[in-house]
């Protein structure tokens, strides 16, 4: 934990403020977070650090005497904490306090929405790709429904007339369906808390969306899922993950091949990856393809920010994303998440 | 309409012509049928291309197919690839593409491809029988 050449930091404060820290500072690479302390042990990012695996303490003397502390960032809020850090700690520890870190909060609570609106935008901005793919889905029941609906008009046989509705009753709750998922979808991520993903679930959502990306029908889709894969994640985040990676996949492919999707657990973290048979990418462009704003599609189909966004996301929860790619061969990318553990 | 050569086929009544329909999709094709036997033809249903040659070569329809009206979504092949397909079993059939794709580059191409219409779903009746008898006109004219 005391690598020399990285700031060691404790928090005070598990509240708001302390969640929002620990999200930027287990981010940083610069940075090692040695622990974090609340009086109340109910307080949120409490369980949040649990989760990262950082030390927490109700404790708060225990973790402002340590001579080992660079920084001390107080977001508590409270002066008698004020006193009690400047009485016990270590003479070389700084201290990041009062007003502050009151700045330092709201410019993280400022970057954290930022960085959610990308999210969002990109992802409706993207929706643009599937805009054929649904409209298609939809037309087909809606001529169903259409055509039924005037024939029962001058249709006068009973039976034929409660077929007909019958059809028509399908149809509608095929156009219902569609528009759930949809809007599921666009929801944004940041109604939603981080909670247990039930990863198979998750990935059979994205797949009803990806699919909108091609007008083809010649997909494969092979699926190899470990019974119970969960991660931690936001599942709006983790969704638009998997859309973002699916999307990708079928356009390599132009809409034809085959998209492995696959999901197991090892040693505590939820392996995820998915595979297609496109054109792979070539070695020069593989070191770009997480930089914001770069890409290889026209503008209609990509703003260059999906895998970027990607990447951040796996990041935000401690994961790691890999790709493997051969030109003309085909792309893996491989998602590892920490599992959710039994203990919690 | 002209004099058909299918009078009195399949239902001794008399026919205005043999239209093939192909969508994966039972009640699309349910749809059409209706429409269509309306109007007095005889329509022949198949779930995909492969399925269309198996029906229509059953008997003697493969001589009196007079239509195709086609998905351009099925198996293993899309968009053009449908029409060659089509094209290569019966050279002088026309086709209409009927898609729930309103894709506005697609049906450009489909029609400098030659086929005789590009029908969005959800198509009206009377459009889609208005199309179907317009294909039928230009059939006579080019002597098919």
């Amino acid at each position: 934990m005391n690598n020399p050449d990285r700031t060691t930091v404790v928090i005070l404060g598990a509240g708001k403020g302390g969640t929002a820290l620990l999200e930027l500072l287990t981010h940083l690479p610069g940075v090692a977070v040695a622990g974090i302390a609340d009086q109340d042990a109910s307080a949120p990012a409490l369980s949040y650090a649990r989760q990262l695996e950082i030390p927490i303490t109700q404790d708060l003397l225990s973790l402002i005497r340590r001579p080992d502390i660079h920084l001390i960032v107080n977001v508590t809020g409270d002066p008698n904490i004020d006193g009690l850090v400047a009485t016990h700690k270590h003479s070389e520890t700084e201290v990041l306090g009062g007003a502050a870190s009151k700045v330092l909060w709201d410019l993280v609570q400022h970057v954290s929405k930022i960085q959610s609106q990308l999210f969002q935008t990109e992802k409706l901005a993207g929706m643009g790709t599937f805009a054929s793919g649904i409209a298609h889905d939809i037309n087909n029941p809606l001529y169903i429904l259409l055509a039924f609906s005037e024939n029962i008009l001058e249709e006068t046989d009973i039976p034929v007339i409660h077929e007909r509705a019958r059809s028509i009753i399908e149809a509608g709750k095929r156009i219902q369906g569609i528009c759930q998922n949809i809007t599921r979808y666009a929801r944004a991520a940041k109604d939603v808390d981080t909670t247990p993903v039930n990863v198979n679930a998750k990935l059979d959502e994205a797949l009803k969306i990806a699919r909108y990306a091609t007008i083809l029908q010649d997909l494969s889709i092979v699926r190899s899922f470990d019974e119970k894969v969960e991660v931690l994640a936001n599942p709006n985040e983790l969704f638009q993950v998997f859309v973002n990676l699916m999307t990708n996949a079928i356009h390599a492919m132009d809409g034809r091949g085959t998209l492995t999707l696959s999901s197991c657990c090892e040693n505590g973290i939820g392996k995820i990856s998915i595979a297609d048979t496109g054109c792979g990418i070539s070695t020069e462009n593989l070191e770009k393809i997480f930089d914001p704003f770069f890409t290889t599609k026209s503008p209609e189909k990509g703003t260059g920010l999906g895998l970027h966004n990607v990447r951040e996301i796996i990041k935000k929860y401690r994961g790691n994303l890999t790709v493997e790619s051969q030109v003309g061969e085909g792309t893996t990318f491989i998602i590892e998440l920490p599992k959710v553990s039994n203990s919690m | 309409m002209s004099e058909s050569k299918t009078a009195g086929m399949f239902s001794g009544r008399k026919s205005e012509g043999l239209v093939l329909v192909v969508d994966d999709e039972p009640d699309v094709r349910k749809v059409v049928r209706m429409t269509l036997e309306k109007a007095g033809y005889d329509v022949v249903e198949a779930e995909d291309g492969e399925k269309a040659i198996e029906e229509i070569k059953k008997g003697e329809n493969s001589l009196l197919l007079n239509l195709i009206i086609t998905d351009i979504r099925m198996p293993n092949m899309n968009g053009i690839d449908v029409l060659n397909y089509y094209r290569k079993e019966w050279p002088s059939v026309p086709l209409i593409v009927l898609t729930g794709f309103p894709d506005l580059d697609m049906a450009t191409s489909m029609l400098q491809h030659g086929i005789s219409d590009y029908l969005v779903k959800p198509v009206e009746a009377e459009k889609l029988r208005a199309s179907v008898a317009k294909a039928f006109e230009q059939r006579e004219v080019r002597g098919f």
